[in-house]
């Protein structure tokens, strides 16, 4: 039975899940605010109520969109309606989740976050690949796999659905993180070391917001960050590429073109990390580098100098 | 002998004339008549749950008869021996008896869980409780009143002592088109008693409620309770056939209209914090009795009433904390040698409780459907954009409602959630809250470095200019009163209105006397601080509220309190 799939934000990832659906033979709405052309498969629109019959929305757009969108829709979904959304921000100091977000502006309860080494050009081609759903709901998991699944999309599913927002989230700023590193010249196995670090200190503040440990270790935290580093291309990298060549964080945000998550969101983590008094080494010194109180050279001794201890 | 009728089987009066319900009766007045319905319902859901899967039953009968030896062997009591034999026996036979057999031991089993756990209502208990026992409370409130008491129906000392908040208009219109579920924070074994009262005094019908077994071995308190609807929890009963059929049996009761009572924080806060991670069974129970009812095509509505139960003074705050500050004490459902079941604490307290106005409110919140949404003035589930909506479109999959459990148990969650928010900014702090907290903070301010259990034992070594105290309570009230305007939080009409001088003086005057240590003193011009333990249980009501109002000085000692609830 095929399934009548809305889609709210017609950017890469947007049209991919669009393209991706229609393929697999559903009923596709895309959702912009400006007209656009679309495939022949795929209906375009810039009315929202266009979602109300809709089975199955995917949100996706940028973090700092997802409360207006939220509203937008809170017009006219209801309890009916599942949503699901594809976005790797966490929304402000408090470093709330799209799906709270989604929750408290919307009558909508069936949610789910869509995260893991999610590449926008192979979605929508269909190359093989594989997602992480995090959701409590068997019924998304269910409807996300009859429209994105089969044999092009693995999707795995979780209940931990903070974590894999989490976990996405800080996936993004490690990027900019090892980009950097590796532009600076820094050797494989230094790089190992920042990212297994990194990864730890990040699903250590994860933890303490209620996130699992595990879902920082499966898709939605290393495997999306071992994407990264294998190359796939993704504008965290080409932000962290800028910042090592010794343009300021600010220019080098445009200079990459498009808006970068991770950033806001590595200064949020600290924030809230400080606050509970935990451990984030690998954070603190990013977030003095961007600022420009610190050069490559002294945040690397300043990691290194540091007392190891028992992993 | 006598005793053991009592405490084993309920007593119910002799019907010589059973009493007829009138339409305009609370639907509670109807179930005598539907109990037995309402017990085969659960048997038969239960019995036909298990009974296709020869190798699932197998495992059912196997866990009942283990869970129950093991009970029994520990309890050797007058059960143990009628009972152990019988578990003994058919531990062993399971395994040979044919299908049939093991179904019909399953009925037999589940229906003899049905017929321990129903209630039983009697109107002509539920009359005279309702007229007799606020006087009786009220006499032993101010004794030189007893007589007066029972011959006016004026119960102003009750009134006095307990205030009732919340749009009481409306949970009326409602109680008449839904089931109504109470679900109150819970600190005290008096909450079902107050809670009762607060219902009577507003004009709302009498709830449903489980109430621990434990509750049922004093024969006075026992009738009663039986006799007003409350259905037996038995505790220690570990088997899984038992939970199922107590769940069920809540399910069974919403589906057909019963307005209930469950506590979702399921024991006593024994912080005194307010609780947020929520038990799930029971509000379960009430979400799956919404989706049955719209599965069978039933527009019966299921509202929440998200309530908070505020004492300035509680009955058993000194073993709550002392059970929290005791790691293996967290796990315990049933403390048996709490102030509860000493009478003598009962009289201390009320007695105490009388000369206080307000030592008591009860808060109901607004309604919420199953899914946490608020409803209009007619019951109408709205979205937060304001927008009607079906609440039966959450147990659509496709268009056609659908039972599903994976499903339902997390909108369960999701409730959960919604209800610990709710908590918070439902709760009214009282002045004892306020003062606990502003003195817990002087003492972590003396204090820097030190931990928890080395301050609790700080005993009469602290003590700080009364002025000062005047002062922080002052501007702590100040700042509460701020956040009170942005709908963050509630405070009681004495921490509004009193001067600081008299909110120490009231907290003080509550304390001491009645907890067996004295809280707080004031000597010459000091506040010295005695018991720290006490301190700490009153001002954990307000602990996520700590850092909104402190000033820059005293938001270190603020932070380390704030985190004190982080990972409750």
């Amino acid at each position: 039975m095929s399934l009548r799939v809305g889609v709210v934000g017609a950017g890469g990832f947007g049209q991919a899940i669009a393209r991706a659906s229609a393929r697999h033979g559903h009923d596709v709405v895309l959702w912009s605010r400006q007209e656009r052309s679309s495939p022949e498969s795929i209906r375009a629109s810039t009315a929202i109520a266009d979602m109300k019959d809709r089975d199955l929305i995917f949100l996706a757009a940028p973090a700092r969109h997802a409360a207006s969108l939220a509203d937008l829709l809170g017009e006219v979904v209801d309890g009916r309606h599942l949503i699901v959304h594809i976005s790797r921000g966490l929304i402000g100091a408090e470093l709330k989740t799209i799906t709270t977000v989604l929750r408290e502006r919307t009558a909508v309860r069936r949610l789910g976050a869509l995260a893991g080494p999610l590449v926008a050009d192979a979605l929508a081609e269909g190359r093989p690949g594989g997602a992480i759903l995090g959701t409590r709901f068997p019924e998304v998991t269910e409807m996300v796999r009859e429209a994105l699944g089969g044999s092009e999309l693995r999707v795995y599913d979780t209940k931990d659905v903070i974590g894999v927002q989490l976990a996405s989230a800080t996936v993004g700023f490690l990027t900019v993180v090892l980009a950097y590193a590796q532009a600076a010249g820094a050797e494989p196995s230094t790089l190992a070391v920042l990212a297994t670090r990194g990864m730890v200190e990040v699903s250590r503040i994860g933890q303490a917001l209620g996130a699992s440990k595990e879902t920082f270790m499966g898709l939605a935290g290393l495997g999306d960050l071992i994407a990264a580093v294998a190359g796939d291309e993704r504008v965290e990298s080409r932000l962290g590429r800028a910042m090592a060549q010794g343009t300021d964080l600010v220019k080098a945000i445009a200079e990459g073109g498009e808006y970068v998550e991770g950033v806001e969101v590595a200064q949020h983590l600290l924030e809230y990390a400080n606050r509970l008094g935990l451990e984030t080494p690998i954070s603190s010194v990013f977030v003095e580098v961007s600022n420009g109180r610190m050069t490559p050279d002294q945040a690397i001794r300043a990691l290194m100098e540091r007392r190891a201890h028992q992993e | 002998m006598l005793k053991r009728l009592f405490s084993e089987r309920p007593l119910r009066l002799p019907h010589i004339r059973p009493y007829v319900p009138r339409p305009s009766d609370p639907s509670i007045f109807w179930f005598n008549s539907e109990r037995g319905d309402v017990v085969s319902d659960v048997v038969n859901r239960i019995c036909t749950a298990h009974e296709t899967d020869r190798t699932q039953l197998e495992m059912a009968l196997n866990d009942a008869a283990f869970h129950e030896i093991r009970r029994l062997e520990r309890q050797r009591d007058n059960e143990a021996r009628d009972r152990l034999g019988y578990w003994r026996s058919m531990i062993r036979r399971i395994g040979k008896m044919d299908d049939t057999e093991q179904r019909r031991v399953l009925h037999t089993i589940v229906s003899n869980m049905g017929h321990d756990v129903a209630g039983n209502f009697d109107p002509r208990v539920y009359r005279f409780a309702r007229q007799a026992i606020p006087r009786l409370v009220a006499g032993v409130m101010e004794p030189r009143r007893l007589a007066r008491s029972f011959s006016t129906p004026q119960f102003e000392v009750l009134g006095r002592v307990l205030k009732v908040q919340g749009d009481i208009e409306h949970l009326q219109y409602l109680q008449s088109e839904g089931s109504l579920v109470f679900v109150p924070t819970h600190s005290s074994n008096l909450d079902s008693m107050v809670l009762a009262q607060a219902l009577e005094v507003s004009g709302l019908p009498p709830v449903v409620y489980g109430a621990g077994k434990n509750l049922f071995t004093n024969p006075i308190i026992s009738f009663f309770m039986h006799n007003l609807g409350a259905y037996r929890v038995d505790r220690r009963i570990r088997v899984q056939l038992y939970k199922e059929v107590l769940k069920l049996y809540s399910q069974v009761m919403i589906e057909r209209g019963y307005h209930s009572l469950f506590f979702p924080g399921g024991t006593r806060s024994r912080s005194g914090m307010i609780e947020r991670h929520l038990k799930l069974g029971l509000l379960g129970s009430a979400v799956e009795a919404f989706t049955t009812n719209r599965v069978r095509r039933v527009d019966r509505p299921v509202w929440f009433v998200p309530t908070t139960i505020n004492y300035a003074l509680v009955l058993e705050a000194e073993t709550l904390i002392r059970d929290w500050l005791t790691e293996e004490g967290k796990a315990r459902y049933i403390i048996e040698d709490d102030e509860f079941s000493r009478i003598d604490r009962w009289f201390a307290f009320f007695r105490k409780v009388v000369g206080m106005r307000g030592a008591c409110i009860v808060r109901f919140g607004k309604p919420i459907d199953p899914f946490g949404n608020l409803i209009d003035d007619k019951g109408a589930s709205l979205s937060p954009a304001g927008h009607t909506i079906d609440p039966g479109g959450y147990v659509e999959r496709r268009g056609t409602p659908v039972v599903d459990a994976a499903r339902d148990a997390a909108y369960t969650r999701e409730l959960g959630t919604v209800l610990a928010e709710r908590y918070e900014r439902d709760t009214v702090l009282m002045s004892t809250h306020v003062v606990g907290h502003v003195l817990f903070r002087h003492l972590v301010q003396a204090t820097p470095g030190m931990d928890l259990f080395a301050r609790l034992r700080l005993r009469g070594e602290i003590s700080i200019d009364r002025e000062v105290v005047r002062k922080d309570l002052g501007d702590a009230r100040d700042r509460l009163v701020a956040l009170e305007s942005k709908g963050e939080v509630l405070i009681s009409d004495v921490v509004r209105e009193d001067t600081p001088d008299h909110l120490l003086e009231r907290s003080l005057k509550f304390w001491n006397g009645y907890h067996d240590s004295t809280a707080a003193s004031l000597e010459d011009d000091r506040v010295v601080l005695h018991d720290p333990s006490l301190l700490l249980y009153y001002q954990n009501r307000l602990v996520s509220f700590a850092e909104r109002i402190a000033d820059a000085e005293q938001m270190p000692a603020a932070c380390e309190i704030e985190a004190l609830g982080v990972h409750r």
